[in-house]
């Protein structure tokens, strides 16, 4: 006997929890674009997807942020700084690659410095990740000894149930536990069979790839440049990445007045490593394409024992000129072979 | 023989005779239903090219990558009349000596390909022509156009910021452009910042009319922004929109040869000034 959530109680799950002050978000598919986003109700889920287009990290790092103003005078300097609003969240319906993102991230932004923005929305987040009963082609969680089931990041998991009436719910972090414990009268005891997992498949071999990026000899291979021929330097993949998590900053006004703003910036741009002087070291689109592979699957492991990506498949399903990640490190797997 | 078959071959013997150095076309992509650009430098290369319906990229652009045409030599490139059109632009503008672009020229209507006659972007100027005559959009798409023409211009300007709105600034419609060859954009420059490079709306706002701007009466709609655009903005209506409204103004139908002058940087003493007061 587990506790299950009967699907039909969920709008009055969202009542309960909106009237406990949290704000509901979930898959949304709005305007020809599918994201996670604030719902009243439980209709406006969209739960039967296999991922939403647009990432967690949306949530906790958003596209643009305002930091603080300034106004410069003679006399003195005022500034005045900008928090995330201080809103208690639920996020139902996470997809477990996404939720993983947002672990693999948290070490970084809490590395030398605690990153204010990260870590305040993720302190007032409660994350409820479902399960995945399918995959697509280009789902690899598997690949990076993730999970369709990974409890990563997630406060609660469930498992969609076999008749798909509902999930089991499986408590995982305490504060997971709070925000279920405003619903525990609509929960129920039950023998019911969870439905199978999403069989994703296997599709390069980490270890080796990690072993290959780390030999000094293959940073000049000529395997970059053939692999990345046909990348044109856009942001899709980076910015459709849950784990990416460049930005710039950039003042937005004048000398004396204006607001100072983090903005998500891309390895894959020429600008992203400019000089002042001009000069580009990472001068070619190859080099930029090596940079964002390295990075996430030998820099990041290397200083954080993970690595820099949850195999949630975006950068490749979205890629203009279908790119992506998967098709390199099947190539390195090879190489190493 | 199919149009791939003969279209390989003729691949692999510019390749082995020399002529060109490489074949820019179509290799199988990471699903069935996808295509990918594939680089050709030899004749056994050729022999993995596709030409059907998938076949949707404007692969143009990379005749421009840096470097790539600076040794004179010649490069084969496939090109449906979109491509042939932004090779004569790029011509125009100096961007590259068409007498360097082979082309495989192919054309696809209702999921079958056909071949074209000629090699050279100026072999196909009566094929420029029947284009600019015949100007086709298909019933669904008319009925988004005259939908949105019929808003007022409060519905129409919500109905932008809503689509603007989802812009993440990843320049994905600006990098796939074969127009859009500048080595510094506008947007990137920052001494002065013309335009706010953060995605929030007015960013977003400006990118997007800077983008429609300059592609006015250069844009060949070949729709490749609109297909990379990951957040699904229906760019190609504001393309065809300012494609329109060239053509009404200035009988300007763009990559119509390699001596046409840009329509927004260009003058002609009977050139309508409906907008001058
Ligand atoms: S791999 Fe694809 S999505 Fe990433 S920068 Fe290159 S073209 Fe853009
Ligand atoms: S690198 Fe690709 S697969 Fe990995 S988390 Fe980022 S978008 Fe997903
Ligand atoms: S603006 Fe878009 S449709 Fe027009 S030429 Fe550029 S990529 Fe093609
Ligand atoms: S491709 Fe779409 S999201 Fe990216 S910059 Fe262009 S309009 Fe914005």
């Amino acid at each position: 006997m587990t506790k299950i959530l009967l699907r039909d109680k969920l709008d009055d799950c969202l009542t309960r929890w909106h009237a406990a002050g949290f704000d509901v978000v979930g898959p949304v598919r709005k305007n020809n674009i599918s994201q996670y986003a604030t719902v009243k109700k439980a209709g406006e889920l969209d739960l039967g997807i296999i991922l939403p287009d647009r990432t967690l990290k949306d949530l906790f790092f958003p596209q643009t942020e305002p930091m603080f103003s300034y106004r410069i005078s003679k006399q003195k300097i005022d500034t005045e700084e900008y928090l995330p609003p201080g809103r208690q969240r639920i996020i139902f319906g996470a997809r477990a690659c996404d939720a993983s993102a947002m672990a693999i991230d948290d070490p970084l932004f809490g590395w030398d410095y605690q990153d204010t923005y990260w870590f305040k929305r993720r302190n007032e987040t409660v994350i409820v990740t479902i399960a995945c009963t399918a995959a697509d082609e280009f789902c690899m969680c598997t690949s990076l000894k993730l999970a369709p089931d990974s409890t990563q990041g997630s406060d609660i998991l469930l498992r969609p149930l076999g008749d798909n009436r509902g999930w089991q719910v499986e408590e995982l972090t305490d504060r997971g536990r709070e925000a279920f414990s405003r619903i525990e009268a609509l929960l129920e005891e039950s023998p019911a069979q969870t439905a199978a997992l999403a069989d994703v498949p296997i599709k390069f071999d980490l270890d080796l790839c990690r072993e290959w990026l780390q030999n000094p000899e293959n940073f000049e291979s000529h395997f970059w440049k053939e692999i990345s021929m046909r990348c044109i330097g856009c942001g899709t993949c980076t910015f459709l990445c849950p784990t990416c998590h460049c930005f710039d900053f950039q003042d937005e006004g004048d000398t004396y007045t204006g607001i100072r703003r983090k903005n998500w910036d891309s390895c894959s741009f020429a600008l992203f490593t400019m000089h002042t002087s001009g000069r580009n070291p990472r001068s070619t689109q190859s080099a930029r394409w090596r940079q964002r592979i390295m990075h996430k699957f030998n820099y990041f492991p290397g200083k954080f024992n993970l690595n820099s990506c949850s195999g949630c498949g975006r950068c490749t399903r979205e890629c203009p000129v279908d790119m992506g990640i998967i098709e390199t490190l099947q190539e390195i797997t090879k190489l190493s072979q | 023989m199919s149009i791939q078959e003969q279209y390989r071959k003729k691949a692999a013997e510019l390749l082995s005779s020399g002529e060109v150095k490489l074949v820019i076309g179509y290799g199988s992509g990471s699903t069935p239903d996808r295509r990918r650009a594939l680089f050709a430098r030899t004749a056994d290369d050729a022999a993995l090219f596709h030409v059907d319906a998938a076949c949707d990229a404007n692969l143009s652009g990379y005749l421009v990558n840096e470097g790539l045409l600076s040794d004179k030599k010649k490069i084969g490139i496939f090109l449906k009349p979109e491509g042939i059109r932004s090779v004569n632009i790029l011509a125009a503008e100096s961007q590259l000596d068409p007498d360097q672009i082979v082309i495989l020229g192919f054309t696809e209507e209702n999921g079958t390909v056909s071949g074209l006659q000629g090699t050279q972007a100026s072999d196909f100027t009566s094929l420029m022509t029947a284009l600019k005559e015949n100007r086709t959009t298909s019933e669904k798409e008319q009925a988004l156009v005259d939908k949105i023409e019929a808003m007022t211009p409060q519905e129409r300007f919500a109905f932008w910021q809503a689509e603007f709105e989802k812009c993440i600034k990843c320049y994905a419609c600006r990098q796939v452009c074969p127009m859009c060859y500048c080595k510094r954009c506008i947007v990137d420059n920052n001494q002065p910042q013309w335009v706010h490079t953060s995605s929030h709306t007015l960013g977003n706002f400006e990118w997007n009319l800077v983008r429609a701007f300059h592609l006015s009466g250069r844009c060949v709609e070949c729709g490749g922004c609109d297909r990379a655009c990951p957040v699904n903005i229906p760019l190609r209506l504001i393309n065809r929109r300012m494609a329109n409204e060239v053509l009404d103004a200035f009988d300007h139908f763009s990559g119509m040869n390699q001596n046409q002058e840009p329509v927004l940087a260009s003058f002609k003493k009977d050139d309508p000034e409906t907008f001058i007061l």
